[in-house]
């Protein structure tokens, strides 16, 4: 039986470390460390405001792709 | 006087000479607002009125460059052909442009750039990088013109301009990334294949059951599978293309190391006989990746080498044909157009001026900071800045035959035919992995016919190739640069590449440029006679309303030499182009300038001397006589000296006169010169001398000296120096001492003995335990202690170049 817990013990502990490799490979990828200073510099200008702004800049993306849609419908011929 | 700072800029002025206003508000009207100019003031009240006030408490004490108001040029972002090169048009018709944000001095600057451009109506996306002050911003063309993003950056005081995001620079990120995401897989693996070895290890000497055994076993086989196919493809990729050219390198040998040690691990995974080596295998990985990785760290970032170059020029001239003006692309211009120049213009077409005259600035050609003055069918050439005056000019080329552009293609075709040093590693490396895969073989041979058992044989055969995987090898260069760049750093030298250090440290010739490397490249007084009634801050408020270096030589001469002068306001300024200003201060005549501009107002003076000489006449008496001439930087003499007493040729390359060259050469003790070098001459100069054998560092300043730097083997950059210079040079003088080349040669020399050491003691590990390998006597725990011990070592021993002296 004791065989089982070693395989328990390292699978666990290792699934749990893969995850935060995984987590690591992420953020790399996203490009969450191209910017070396950002990380020192960005953290003092972070904020409730901060925030705000980048919900604005996100509904700006969603109004443009609505307006984009809209527009698509309004063009929109049926073929004869 | 008391000094006080500018609420925008907080750069500091005479309270006398600042826009004083009373802040607005009821509840702190006692507050005082001072601005240093009308662009900081626009700029405090458009940020206080858009809400972004609270820029000022994060600016701290942080100096800003003054805000200035440049309004014109802003249709050439609109132009077809600007779109055409610099935008990029995404799928869904949203427009991509890469900036790059000048007069950020801090990271409130990048803070209020992002914030500005966020709020712009039509903005998609905008993000600054803070390390490079690169912007990236993705907008609607439908909403928002370029033009009107460019003008919102200016108009908060900074300036923008475009950028080719020059497919190297994306790759180089690119690279980084992934060898960042390989490494932390290996890394990853091998400790945790590490901690389950110590249980191995653990049982190998103390005894541990088979079941156990087998646990242990698969878990490393798990962990170090993506480690040698992931992490470990580099060395699989590289070791094809060798084999694909035929030649053994590193790779192959870290590739069939691995690889067959990992094979063997399978075998003995499965027949649950002998040990297994996988905690070897990703080790090697490991450790050489690391070596990798510390070689593409150090590569040189960012090339927008040309960039700064042809972005600043026009894309866009006025012409005129039959007496209208218009706007036309410098494609399209033909030989024979005549093309109109404003001032502060840059030249992009060649010609011969037809009407008008006026003084340009051609020290992007010849290194001479000095204008020169120009008047009727004398030619203009591309590169060089109109200063003073609007004149006309006829094409006598088109764009591609012009000057800047044949500049411009010059410099592409001397980077991409740099001449490669080998490195030493390299070579070794080649030799090293041929000799070890032999002895492997004939170790496997050898085992199999005295011993007969084929197993015993690879275990052996598999053990020399571990035990002589050149982890201390690969990492004997990469450590030793990285600390050398290290130290270099901190003293203002910056190598862009770990490998120039051992180039450099190869030299035997360095060529140096006149103006602005060996002298400061400004003109200086050395001799002044002032006669009564002189007052210097009547000819400081003279001299500075002019930008002519002489004004600027004479300006900074008062400030240094006088207490803080008054501020005075002079009427009726009136600059003579080349040679002087005219003003007058409650009804008297200032007058300021060189030899023919005093004789023609009929003034008496001594107009002999080998220097630049500057009069100053009050109602045509003379007050002041200063003698003015571009000097020698500071200890270049003793460096030139300490440089050549190295065994390094030194020889001085300048498009001056012979005669000022000889001068300066003769000052500091070198005595091969070349002058009145154009820029193509100075690049086939170095070409000469690489042809002769000679490995040559080359160092420079200006825009004529870019492409015989790029053409040198090292190429150093003074700080200050331009744009396109400090692009294409591997070393940049951030303190442009002539004593930082000295301390270049030493770091790289001091480096590069570190590299022989570590290479020397890495061939001589292998060739005690290679040996013992073949024997037959090491087991994989011996073989991993070793392995990391002389690793360790290799450190150890690159760390001893922090400890070098500067001092003689």
């Amino acid at each position: 039986m004791s065989e089982n817990i070693v395989i328990l013990m390292i699978g666990v502990s290792t699934f749990l470390g893969a995850l935060g490799l995984i987590a690591l490979l992420w953020g790399v990828k996203t490009g969450q460390f191209d910017d070396q200073s950002k990380f020192i510099d960005a953290a003092r200008y972070d904020g409730e405001e901060e925030l705000r702004d980048a919900v604005m800049m996100e509904n700006k993306k969603k109004a443009r792709l609505k307006k984009k849609e809209e527009e698509k419908e309004k063009n929109y011929m049926p073929p004869d | 006087m008391a000094k006080i700072a500018c609420t925008h800029c907080n750069l500091e002025f005479d309270e006398s000479v600042m826009i004083i206003e009373e802040e607005g508000d009821k509840e702190k009207s006692n507050k005082k607002l001072f601005f240093c100019c009308k662009g900081c003031q626009g700029v405090y009240h458009l940020l206080n009125s858009e809400g972004l006030g609270t820029f000022y408490d994060k600016l701290g004490d942080t100096k800003l460059q003054p805000a200035s108001q440049i309004s014109e040029d802003l249709e050439k972002f609109d132009l077809e052909g600007f779109r055409n090169k610099y935008i990029k048009v995404h799928d869904d018709g949203l427009y991509e442009i890469n900036l790059i944000i000048e007069g950020i001095h801090c990271s409130a600057c990048v803070w209020l750039n992002e914030k500005v451009l966020h709020k712009t109506d039509g903005v998609i996306e905008a993000s600054i990088n803070y390390t490079n002050n690169k912007a990236k911003v993705v907008w609607d063309p439908e909403e928002v013109k370029l033009s009107k993003i460019i003008e919102t950056i200016r108009s908060i005081g900074y300036n923008a301009y475009p950028y080719d995001p020059s497919l190297q620079e994306e790759r180089a990120v690119k690279t980084r990334k992934d060898y960042y995401s390989r490494i932390l897989v290996a890394v990853f693996g091998t400790m945790n294949i590490m901690w389950i070895a110590i249980a191995h290890y653990a049982g190998y000497f103390t005894g541990m059951q088979q079941s156990f055994k087998d646990i242990l076993n698969v878990a490393e086989f798990i962990l170090a599978t993506p480690v040698l196919f992931y992490s470990g493809w580099v060395f699989f990729r590289g070791a094809y293309y060798g084999f694909k050219n035929r030649i053994v390198n590193m790779d192959t040998l870290v590739a069939s190391g691995a690889l067959s040690a990992y094979i063997y691990s399978i075998y003995a995974m499965i027949t649950q006989r002998g040990e297994v080596y996988f905690d070897s295998v990703v080790m090697i990985i490991t450790f050489i990746l690391v070596g990798k990785y510390l070689e593409v760290l150090s590569k040189k970032h960012a090339v927008d080498t040309l960039d700064s170059l042809m972005g600043s020029t026009p894309t866009e001239v006025t012409t005129l044909k039959e007496g209208i003006k218009s706007l036309v692309s410098i494609e399209n211009i033909q030989i024979g157009d005549i093309i109109e120049l404003k001032p502060g213009e840059k030249v992009v077409i060649d010609g011969t001026l037809t009407s008008g005259q006026g003084s340009f600035d051609e020290s992007s050609l010849t290194g001479e900071n000095e204008p020169l003055y120009k008047q009727n069918s004398d030619a203009i050439l591309s590169g060089s800045i109109c200063l003073d005056s609007v004149i006309h000019y006829k094409a006598s080329k088109d764009v591609s035959g012009s000057l800047l552009t044949s500049i411009v293609t010059l410099l592409e075709e001397s980077i991409t035919k740099k001449p490669h040093i080998e490195q030493l590693a390299n070579t070794i490396s080649g030799y090293f992995s041929n000799i070890i895969l032999l002895i492997a073989l004939l170790t496997l041979a050898g085992w199999y016919f005295w011993n007969g058992s084929f197993e015993t044989a690879l275990i052996v055969a598999i053990s020399v190739i571990v035990i002589a995987c050149p982890c201390a090898l690969g990492l004997a260069t990469p450590m030793a640069t990285l600390v050398g760049i290290s130290i270099a750093a901190k003293r203002g030298i910056l190598f862009k590449e770990a490998t120039f250090l051992e180039t450099m440290a190869k030299s035997n010739l360095l060529a140096l440029d006149k103006t602005g490397t060996i002298t400061e490249g400004k003109p200086s007084v050395v001799k002044a006679e002032l006669f009564e009634g002189f007052d210097p801050s009547l000819l400081l408020a003279l001299v500075d309303t002019s930008n002519h270096p002489i004004s600027k030589g004479i300006s900074s001469y008062l400030t240094e030499e006088n207490d803080p002068l008054k501020h005075l306001t002079l009427e009726n300024i009136k600059s003579i182009e080349a040679k002087g200003i005219k003003a007058s201060y409650e009804g008297k005549n200032l007058l300021g300038g060189n030899v023919d501009l005093l004789k023609n107002e009929g003034v008496e003076i001594d107009a002999n001397s080998e220097n630049s000489l500057f009069f100053f006449a009050m109602d045509n008496k003379l007050l002041a006589r200063f003698e003015l001439t571009d000097t020698i930087r500071e200890g270049a003499k003793e460096a030139i000296e300490q440089i050549q007493a190295l065994g390094i040729n030194v020889v001085m390359l300048t498009g001056d006169h012979e005669q000022s060259a000889q001068k300066v050469a003769k000052e500091v003790g070198i005595k091969e010169v070349h002058a009145k070098l154009l820029p193509q001459d100075k690049s086939a100069l170095v070409n000469e001398f690489q042809s002769n054998g000679e490995v040559v560092v080359m160092v420079g300043d200006g825009i004529n000296d870019a492409i015989a730097l790029a053409q040198s083997n090292i190429a150093i950059a003074m700080g200050q120096g331009a744009d396109v210079a400090i692009n294409v040079s591997d070393v940049v003088l951030l303190d442009e001492k002539p004593q930082s080349i000295l301390e270049a040669y030493k770091i790289s020399k001091r480096t590069f003995r570190a590299v022989k050491e570590n290479l020397g003691f890495s061939l001589l590990y292998n060739v005690i335990a290679v040996p013992l390998a073949v024997a037959g006597f090491v087991n994989p725990l011996i073989a991993a202690l070793s392995m990391s011990l002389s690793s360790l070592i290799v450190v150890g021993n690159s760390m001893r170049i922090k400890f070098l002296n500067f001092k003689n």
